[in-house]
């Protein structure tokens, strides 16, 4: 298995959060989490971006534990929902600084640039960018370190439906090259176009685990929004 | 380890550059030598002394005729009564007004805009001269004026600005950028990288005291202030700027927004600054101040500027601000550790 997470915690006032989780993902696996506002989703993607320390249990990718996270970091990309880059600087700036963090050569960063289709932005700051290219460099600095594992918070969020059609290509080229992906979502037609896979969160409990089949039978989806 | 330091340095730079940070550095330091430039130095010449007196007053004719021989040095302006004496003293038409003293009718007031001034010391010293002229005494029991601090008012001034720059940076700048960096989710971008929490501080703190060095030089250099021991002066500089960059960063962590770490970055900086910066004319302010890390930064920096102290002769002082910085520095550290109010 390449990412286990047993009894990953996190409470926020002991009332919302994410109760004791427990799943594992094999390689190549593209998750949908799945849960209404506050059932635990971002929580446990943050958790496994090192963004939000849990407060008891356990998460391993490639065998490498989350506390350990100047290791960990190299083997998760992380993309959270509102792009965090320093807007006051260029596409290339940005990717630049983050490869020399990662001690990544620059040659890495002329191929994200090209893979994402960022080469005529390269000089552009990231102030004068529109939500959806400010999310294609986040993705792109995400993969500049070349981890097997990315996470994807409300990957679509605001994006218009060019860009959210444009993003649901670059999650597929990204699956197919064999990274293993979650991503947060709140769409069923994302979730039924692009998820091998679908954990669904309630109230911070993990209530559904299985195919996208299985879900779309299943009562849960029914009731989801109900619930 | 070098490497991500120097990296993260250079970013902080580049945002001090890029989000006018490294302008308000420079323009503070001009705006301070401009004011400088207007203020009344020790040996400026005051020139003829303005005195106004009052055309219903009496006054003893040796005054009076006294003043009238000093011409060249008083010039007597009649007014009506005190209240036109005021107005003119505010519209600063004349230095001073002599009225009758209310207890003793044989002597005289001086009203002046503030006791301590250049102006209020010259007409005091000139009707000094005359009074012991006119009664026939010619030797003064004060016969010169040595001060602790030599050197213009411009010089004097130097340390309290000084430490303006250093807390200014200290407490607004630096407090204001980290909280930027955690409201915008940049401190998390940065740690989903391999850097070390360590390493980051490291380099906050480094920016925040080239911001300092910045700052001070470019002071030195618009005045043209020299330092006598210029290496003990860039060790107190150094240390003081390691302490309050410390300490402003640790400030920036307890806030989660910009806005809130400006507003507790002013709640730290003045009882920070006017309690030592006005330690000099209180002796209540200098019982308070010490307990201040400010004070313990501007004492010495008086010792160093104004009377060529070495910092040698001040290992408490150093060694207090040292350890407030390691200890805010510890602090920041277990703050970041745990994304305090990080999202």
């Amino acid at each position: 298995m390449q990412i286990e997470i047993r009894n990953l915690t996190k409470l926020y006032d002991q009332k919302r959060g994410l109760l004791p989780t427990s799943f594992e993902v094999k390689k190549g696996e593209l998750i949908a989490v799945v849960g209404h506002n506050g059932a635990g989703k971002s929580t446990l993607l943050k958790m496994l971006a090192n963004w939000i320390l849990p407060d008891s249990g356990q998460a391993m990718i490639d065998g490498i534990d989350l506390r350990k996270r100047t290791a960990f970091v190299k083997k998760v990309g992380f993309v959270p929902e509102v792009p965090n880059l320093f807007d006051f600087f260029t596409v290339e700036y940005n990717l630049k600084l983050f490869a020399v963090l990662f001690q990544t050569p620059f040659l890495r960063v002329d191929e994200v640039l090209r893979e994402f289709n960022l080469l005529p932005f390269r000089k552009n700051k990231i102030q004068m960018l529109s939500k959806g290219l400010k999310q294609r460099v986040n993705i792109g600095r995400a993969l500049l370190a070349d981890p097997p594992v990315l996470l994807f918070d409300e990957p679509t969020s605001g994006l218009d439906f060019e860009m959210t059609k444009e993003l649901y290509r670059l999650l597929n080229t990204i699956h197919a090259a064999g990274k293993t992906i979650l991503f947060t979502s709140h769409r069923p037609e994302e979730i039924k176009s692009l998820a091998t896979r679908i954990l669904v969160l309630h109230e911070g409990g993990l209530v559904f685990d299985g195919s996208p089949q299985q879900y779309f039978q299943s009562e849960i989806h029914e009731n989801l929004y109900a619930l | 380890m070098m490497r991500n330091i120097l990296a993260l340095l250079f970013n902080d730079l580049a945002i001090a550059l890029k989000n006018k940070t490294i302008y308000l550095i420079l323009f503070i330091p001009f705006f301070v030598f401009i004011s400088l430039k207007f203020t009344d130095q020790a040996n400026v010449s005051v020139g003829q002394i303005k005195i106004g007196l009052v055309q219903g007053n009496t006054y003893a004719p040796k005054i009076i005729s006294s003043v009238k021989a000093a011409e060249k040095s008083i010039v007597v302006t009649w007014i009506k009564n005190e209240t036109e004496g005021r107005r003119l003293i505010k519209e600063k038409k004349i230095d001073g007004v002599l009225l009758k003293n209310k207890n003793d009718p044989d002597s005289l007031t001086l009203l002046v805009l503030k006791r301590e001034s250049f102006h209020t010391l010259a007409i005091v010293e000139n009707f000094s001269a005359l009074q012991k002229a006119a009664e026939g005494i010619s030797a003064n029991w004060i016969a010169d004026i040595e001060t602790l601090y030599p050197g213009d008012i411009q010089k004097q001034t130097l340390p309290t600005w000084i430490l303006m720059i250093v807390l200014l940076i200290g407490f607004i700048i630096l407090p204001a950028q980290v909280a930027e960096e955690k409201e915008k989710n940049l401190l998390l971008a940065l740690l989903q990288t391999p850097i070390r929490e360590g390493q980051w501080l490291i380099a906050k703190v480094i920016t925040g005291m080239v911001l300092t060095f910045i700052a001070v030089l470019f002071l030195h250099l618009l005045g043209n202030f020299g330092v006598e021991n210029l290496f003990d002066y860039v060790v107190l500089i150094a240390v003081g700027g390691f302490c309050f960059s410390a300490y402003g960063i640790f400030l920036g962590f307890l806030c989660r927004s910009q806005a809130s770490a400006r507003t507790l970055g002013v709640v730290f900086y003045l009882p920070h600054l006017l309690p030592s910066a006005l330690s000099d004319y209180s002796q209540q302010l200098t019982v308070v101040a010490p307990f201040m890390p400010s004070y313990q930064f501007y004492e010495p920096l008086k010792t160093i500027l104004l009377e060529d102290g070495r910092t040698a002769n001040m290992p408490f002082e150093l060694v207090y601000l040292f350890l407030v910085g390691s200890f805010t520095f510890y602090l920041s550290y277990i703050l970041m550790k745990r994304r305090w109010l990080m999202r």
